[in-house]
């Protein structure tokens, strides 16, 4: 490229939204790397361990925006012992040293206590929006801080975080000039919120256009708050069941009618049947649907729903919607792209739910579908093959059979066919989380055609190490290995250690990795932190007498540039 | 359908008594052929650290014919319904929390109540022998008898339970 000034070249790097896409252009040449550095507003760090945030900072001085991830993944599902790590406080410290202008803050996974909050609520005057996904720490008086303190806040966006509940006066803390407000969603919250400070809030926030209230939030509190912000583009609906036998369901419906903006519809916790049909006028507009929160649906009241909703792209239901109501979906939403079936009986008590016959329903009637989650009871390779035909657009594809080793039920044989045609099929394949009994064979093709592969979740699966090394050797483009309950050790771990510098993390959890596994790749790479936890009560004779054929419960490898962390507890040991 | 639940005097041999307090036949009629048997240890979201050395995560327990392993199926604790109600007693002012979930049955549910309702909170004066119905709220606000529907029914539309006396 010829002499460009740079003004120009920064110009052209602001149409990069990618970070990738950034971090590419960076590495072209130092005039490059130094425009991009200064001009970068959008930060994101996938784990808060592979940098320091002084580093971050320095690099990025003119940070808007930054996102940080703190836990792996499996932590969603209580593998990560609670005080594992994931402070948010060296971040937000650091950020009110070095970058005062910032604005935006999401955090995922991540330990933010309350005086993270206060601080963040004081440090940073144009700050403008904060989101926290699947949280902990940090309780109603921290959100108070962020209420009282945050001028010209935009948006307060908690998701599925574990907040404890200090009082409902968190809300009433937004002062009476705080106008600004466009995005709140506090349905995580367990507690109740003061419902008058609430309406007054949505009144005089002219420009709110989300709105996800928490379950304690009745209808009829609901219903005085839509007729303060009729523009709502998402609403949560809050518990959607009335506190008194009042005649609440035409006030609904009224409130309901004038709100013609809504496009996306979560909440309904306790939902009636008799309520549901209030929101059928607003069913033919809606592109986004979350039903999964509400077990009390009937399948029927869902049908009639749903034969409403042609303009859906996204739609998240339990599992009692069975193989019937996904057929009755596959009919109606034409336009569908991401579906999750969610199981509504996770201890495993009822009936069969959703089997494969709905999959390949949906599969056959909505040929947008690119993202699945789906729990079901079993699933077939023939079921499997088709979807493959049907759908060959997915980039997550997610399937969770209950029984984690059930075979095909009919063939009796595994899911390596079915697995096997979706990675074929799916060129664009992103994400892959696998289930049902599986051999080394379902490796073998996800490293043979999964080349977009980036993450892969494997539980109960493989016979031998081969089946690991199959998809280090393969998927080129592997950010990210989970692995629980697989027989894989120490060959399968060492075979590619280069490998682990190319990925943002792997995840070996009662696998048949050994203590000297784990101290030889931590010897030959030195810029991975090869971190094990250790809960066991015998850990103290472990650590007497440390035996390098101890099988590893959880380890979890990184790549970093700090070396091991200083703030490990005591359970965590990095080699 | 009319519950007697026996008000012997709460001891450890309460397992013993169980024949006296529940009577069997009549919830032998009421209930399903197919009552699953629920393992009643789980690994529970709600454990906190102190107890996890006790509570050996990984024990494999009876799924539905398979096993309860730590963490699967793999979904976030937001999901994962709270089974606990409220039952409230009759003349009691303070209220008790029972998980449905680790139950597998009505009678081991009345179990656990009578256990949690000892019978020297509510002692009639002259030592008559007291009847008392278990009620619940179900999804739609009504209150109903315990008892009725199938099990597997009943702990997915129970709000909160009463202990009324008949």
């Amino acid at each position: 490229m010829t002499y460009f000034p740079d003004e120009v070249v920064e110009h052209i790097f602001d149409f990069l939204s990618s970070h990738r896409d950034r971090n590419n252009v960076s590495t072209v040449c130092k005039a490059w790397y130094l425009v991009e550095q200064l001009s970068r507003l959008r930060v994101f760090v996938g784990n808060c361990y592979a940098v320091r945030p002084e580093r971050v900072m320095a690099r990025f001085p003119g940070m808007k925006c930054l996102t940080v991830k703190g836990k792996p993944h499996f932590a969603d599902f209580n593998l990560v012992p609670h005080d594992w790590g994931g402070d948010a406080l060296p971040w937000i410290e650091t950020a009110a040293r070095c970058c005062p202008g910032l604005e935006e803050l999401r955090l995922k996974r991540m330990v933010v206590s309350d005086e993270s909050l206060e601080l963040l609520a004081r440090a940073f005057p144009n700050f403008k929006s904060l989101v926290l996904i699947s949280c902990e720490g940090f309780s109603t008086d921290g959100l108070a801080e962020i209420a009282t303190h945050c001028r010209g806040l935009r948006e307060l966006d908690l998701q599925e975080n574990e907040v404890e509940d200090h009082g409902r006066q968190w809300l009433s803390c937004f002062p009476d000039s705080c106008t600004s407000l466009v995005s709140l969603n506090f349905a995580c919250l367990k507690g109740e919120v003061n419902t008058s400070a609430l309406e007054r809030l949505v009144a005089r926030c002219q420009n709110l256009r989300c709105l996800k209230l928490n379950r304690a939030i009745s209808i009829e509190s609901l219903i005085k708050i839509l007729a303060r912000a009729p523009n709502l583009v998402e609403l949560g609906t809050g518990s959607f069941t009335a506190d008194h036998r009042t005649e609440a369901y035409q006030n609904l419906l009224n409130a309901f009618y004038k709100c013609n903006s809504i496009r996306n519809l979560s909440g309904f916790w306790d939902a009636a049947p008799r309520y549901l049909q209030a929101i059928y006028s607003i069913c033919s507009s809606l592109t986004v649907l979350n039903l999964s929160y509400a077990p009390a649906i009937q399948v029927n009241d869902l049908i009639k729903m749903i034969r409403h909703c042609f303009k859906l792209q996204k739609l998240w239901v339990l599992d009692s919607i069975g193989d019937k109501g996904l057929a009755a979906v596959a009919c109606a939403c034409k336009e569908l792209q991401e579906l999750r079936v969610f199981p509504s009986d996770v201890y495993g008590t009822g009936i069969a739910a959703v089997t494969e016959e709905g999959l390949v329903a949906i599969s056959s009637g909505c040929p947008k579908l690119n993202s699945l989650l789906y729990f079901c009871h079993q699933m077939t390779n023939a079921a499997l093959i088709t979807v493959a035909k049907n759908c060959p657009h997915f980039t997550r594809f997610r399937l969770c059979i209950l029984d984690p080793v059930k075979p095909d039920p009919i063939s009796n044989e595994p899911l390596d066919e079915g697995f096997g045609a979706i990675v074929k099929s799916c060129k664009d394949l992103k994400r892959l989380s696998l289930s049902g009994l599986l051999t080394d064979k379902v490796f073998l093709y996800i490293g043979m055609y999964a080349s977009r592969l980036e993450m892969l979740s494997i539980a109960f699966a493989g016979e031998s190490d081969k089946g690991m090394v199959y998809v280090l050797n393969g998927c080129k483009n592997l950010k990210k290995l989970e692995i629980r309950d697989s027989p894989f050790g120490d060959a399968a771990l060492l075979e590619n250690v280069g490998k682990y510098e190319t990925m943002r993390s792997l995840w070996m959890s009662s696998c048949d990795v050994t203590q000297g596994g784990c101290k030889a790749l931590a010897a030959k790479m030195p810029r991975l932190n090869v971190e094990v936890i250790n809960e066991r009560e015998e850990s103290d004779e472990m650590v007497e007498n440390p035996s390098d054929m101890h099988r590893v419960e959880k380890m979890y490898v990184y790549r970093t540039l700090t070396g091991p962390r200083d703030d490990a507890p005591d359970f965590v040991w990095t080699f | 359908m009319e519950l007697e639940l026996g008000l012997a005097l709460p001891s450890s041999d309460l397992m013993m008594e169980k024949s006296t307090f529940c009577k069997k036949r009549r919830f032998d009629e009421v209930l399903d052929e197919n009552t699953v048997t629920l393992p009643l240890f789980m690994q529970r979201e709600e454990d906190s650290d102190s107890d996890r050395g006790f509570e050996r995560s990984s024990e494999e327990l009876n799924f539905g014919g398979g096993r309860v392993i730590v963490g699967w199926p793999p979904v976030k604790l937001s999901r994962r319904r709270t089974s606990c109600v409220k039952v409230n007693m009759e003349g009691i002012a303070i209220g008790r929390k029972v998980d449905l979930s680790l139950h597998d049955s009505y009678q081991a549910l009345f179990l656990t109540l009578y256990t949690m309702f000892p019978k020297k909170q509510h002692e009639e004066e002259d030592g008559a022998y007291n009847s008392y119905k278990v009620t619940y709220e179900d999804e739609e606000g009504d209150w109903m008898l315990v008892g009725d529907v199938p099990w597997e029914a009943f702990i997915k539309s129970a709000k909160r339970l009463k202990i009324i006396t008949y």
